[in-house]
């Protein structure tokens, strides 16, 4: 039987060089399988340094991660198979159609044949891009653009997948058909790790949640569990503010 | 591993195909830079050979040595000669004039008396020589032929065609010596047939003649397309550098190598792919210039490029060449921050590079210390090996000392992007 724990972090500090202080400072936590897990925190709280480290886009100043029991220090290649990312930017070649841009990125996953082809147009269906698919991604609806690059992340299958404000810029609609193919695929075995500073969204999509700020872990739980914990708060943008308090940050 | 390369490449393809912008630059401005270049220089030296060097010719001789100079230089296709200035003879002021206003390039004006001084000094030596009359003090007419030249006009120019002028007027005096000589001698001695007869062209018996030092089974005549075609080749395959940093900084600024960095495929692998495409490219560059110069250009009534005897020392160089700009454009798209910074970085270090190289201005015309500085741009090593291949009739083994120096600035420029990338992730 397989580990529940999928990701095990611990004592996770990165120290950018010239930074007064640390960005994430000895955070410690597990994720499980088949998780949707929120990593939320008001800006430059550190839950994107967190999520671009077990991304291994730069490594940590100390601590340990574990990701499907490999050690990111020494197995990052093969961690990176089983990962998907959907970055907050629209991380796709404007100039490519929409099929262009999947077939190139489905590719350097390790897709190719009829296998990449049949997962492009059954992802292009599913999120109503068949009919645009031909054309260029300039010419696409910021809407459009963001489910494209949804599928990016999610073309080969990954066993994780983090989203980094996946919603964000996008009208109902297109955050409605995001959210329920977010839930199909977590539902197909999926563990997402998603940031958002959308609460509402957060307190619906995610099943547990961890907040984050000055670097550092303030709270854990499932949605529910820290509106009961906190008292007075009846969703989950109070147990946020209640925390994080009310100063602007930028 | 093939796959994803195979995969690169195409994105690079499509990516390259769709900036109509960007093909311009690569294939347009090389083959416009080659075709002006050349028509310009081969031009410049046509409107001079074609009418020739307007010359104001004053003779004020009036005889053998004024009309002898006059002739030779109005049968002499380099020159245009004139003798009159709006409809008036011309006297040495008003050619002084003329000149100095650049109606003129140049200007001779022959003293009158001329002939008559030349005569009269062959008289008094063979005087001297037969009777033994002591003329040694005796004060000898002198003759004096006034150059007058533009002062616009390039020194260097000037200086080529004022020494073969001096030449000239040098042999029309000699001649005019031998002959006075001859027919004093044919005076003074009592049977007239062995008077020398024609001693002018028998005394000439040194002649000259300018065979360039090529090993070129076809003749190669250095000209203005063998040696624009190359250069001009060479500043736009090191000129993709701009297009290729813009496409390593979109991919930065678009987003993409944020997705590209967390997926399971060497960011080498990915860089191969443009090197790969942009090498491509490179290689069709050249093929279009070369199709240029042998075709297009003698449409243009310029002479066809020459390309010597190696086919394979050209690919050899091309390619070297190529992984050396491609190498270079990673570079500046690696260290520069912006499109805006890479597109000043790279266009200013080849302008700068090309002109060090010899693009502009040959490397042997440079002062010393500048050649010592050439020796070491990547463009004067092309240059010097396609300067081979094409004027010396060079085969492979002599390009490639150039050809190993290009593929070590290529490792170079390599060593220096993976090691900036890795120092940047590493923050």
């Amino acid at each position: 039987m397989s580990d529940p724990v999928i990701i095990e972090i611990n004592n996770l500090t990165k120290t950018f060089k010239n930074a007064p202080e640390p960005a994430v400072n000895g955070i410690s936590f597990s994720i499980k399988r088949n998780e949707i897990f929120g990593l939320l925190g008001p800006n430059g709280a550190g839950k994107t340094t967190t999520i671009s480290i077990l991304c291994g886009l730069f490594p940590p100043s100390s601590g340990t991660i574990l990701i499907d029991g490999k050690n990111i220090n020494t197995e990052l290649a093969s961690i990176k198979s089983i990962v998907g990312v959907v970055p907050q930017d629209i991380a796709l070649y404007p100039t490519l159609t929409a099929r262009e841009n999947l077939a190139f990125y489905g590719s350097m996953y390790g897709l190719h044949g009829k296998d990449l082809k049949d997962k492009i147009e059954v992802w292009l269906q599913k999120l109503g891009l068949t009919d645009a698919a031909k054309r260029k991604v300039s010419t696409y609806s910021g809407g459009m653009k963001r489910r494209v690059n949804l599928i990016a992340g999610v073309l080969h299958s990954p066993k994780i997948l983090f989203l980094d404000e996946p919603t964000v810029g996008v009208d109902v609609q297109s955050r409605n058909v995001i959210i329920e193919y977010l839930k199909e695929v977590n539902a197909a075995g999926t563990t997402i790790i998603y940031t958002s500073h959308h609460m509402e969204e957060a307190e619906n999509f995610c099943t547990r949640v961890s907040i984050i700020d000055h670097g550092k872990i303030l709270t854990e739980g499932t949605p529910s569990e820290l509106i009961s914990r906190n008292a007075g708060s009846t969703n989950l943008e109070n147990v946020f503010l209640n925390l994080t308090n009310r100063k602007l940050r930028d | 591993m093939l796959n994803k390369l195979l995969a690169t490449v195409k994105k690079e393809i499509l990516l390259l195909l769709r900036d109509k912008v960007g093909l311009s630059v690569l294939f347009l401005m090389p083959v416009a830079l080659i075709l002006v270049m050349t028509l310009i220089q081969d031009s410049a030296f046509k409107s001079i050979n074609e009418k020739g060097i307007p010359v104001i010719f004053v003779n004020n001789d009036r005889d053998s040595l004024g009309n002898a100079i006059e002739q030779g230089l109005r049968n002499n296709e380099l020159c245009y000669v004139s003798d009159s200035i709006d409809g008036k003879p011309a006297t040495s002021e008003m050619a002084m004039k003329a000149v100095s206003e650049g109606k003129f390039l140049l200007g001779i004006v022959i003293p009158k008396g001329a002939t008559a001084a030349i005569r009269k000094n062959v008289s008094v030596l063979v005087n001297e020589t037969l009777n033994g009359a002591d003329t040694t003090h005796r004060r000898q007419d002198s003759v004096e032929i006034s150059i007058l030249v533009d002062p616009v006009a390039k020194k260097s120019f000037l200086s080529t065609v004022t020494s073969n002028l001096r030449e000239f007027i040098s042999e029309v005096k000699t001649k005019i010596m031998f002959e006075t000589f001859s027919e004093q001698i044919a005076e003074v001695i009592p049977d007239k047939n062995n008077a020398p007869k024609n001693s002018f062209q028998k005394s000439q018996i040194i002649y000259y003649t300018e065979v360039y030092a090529s090993t070129a089974t076809d003749k190669i005549v250095p000209n203005a397309v063998q040696h624009n075609v190359p250069a001009w080749t060479i500043f736009a395959m090191f000129f993709i550098a701009i297009p290729l940093s813009g496409s390593i900084l979109k991919e930065k600024t678009e987003g993409s190598v944020f997705r590209l960095h967390t997926m399971p495929t060497p960011f080498l692998l990915l860089v191969n792919g443009k090197i790969i495409v942009y090498v491509m490219v490179c290689l069709i560059q050249f093929l279009l210039m070369l199709a240029v110069g042998k075709f297009l250009l003698p449409q243009m009534g310029l002479p066809a490029l020459v390309l010597g005897n190696s086919i394979m020392g050209i690919f050899i160089l091309t390619l070297a060449t190529a992984f050396a700009a491609t190498g270079f454009g990673v570079a500046v798209g690696t260290l520069a921050a912006t499109e805006h910074q890479a597109a000043i970085m790279g266009s200013l270090s080849i302008l700068l590079l090309s002109a060090l190289g010899g693009i502009w201005v040959p490397s042997y015309v440079m002062p010393e210390v500048m050649r010592n500085i050439s020796a070491w741009s990547p463009l004067n090593w092309s240059l010097e090996g396609f300067y081979k291949l094409f004027l010396r009739g060079g085969q492979v083994t002599d390009i490639l000392p150039e050809s190993f120096k290009l593929i070590l600035f290529f490792l170079a420029t390599m060593a220096i992007s993976y090691m900036y990338n890795l120092k940047k992730r590493t923050v």
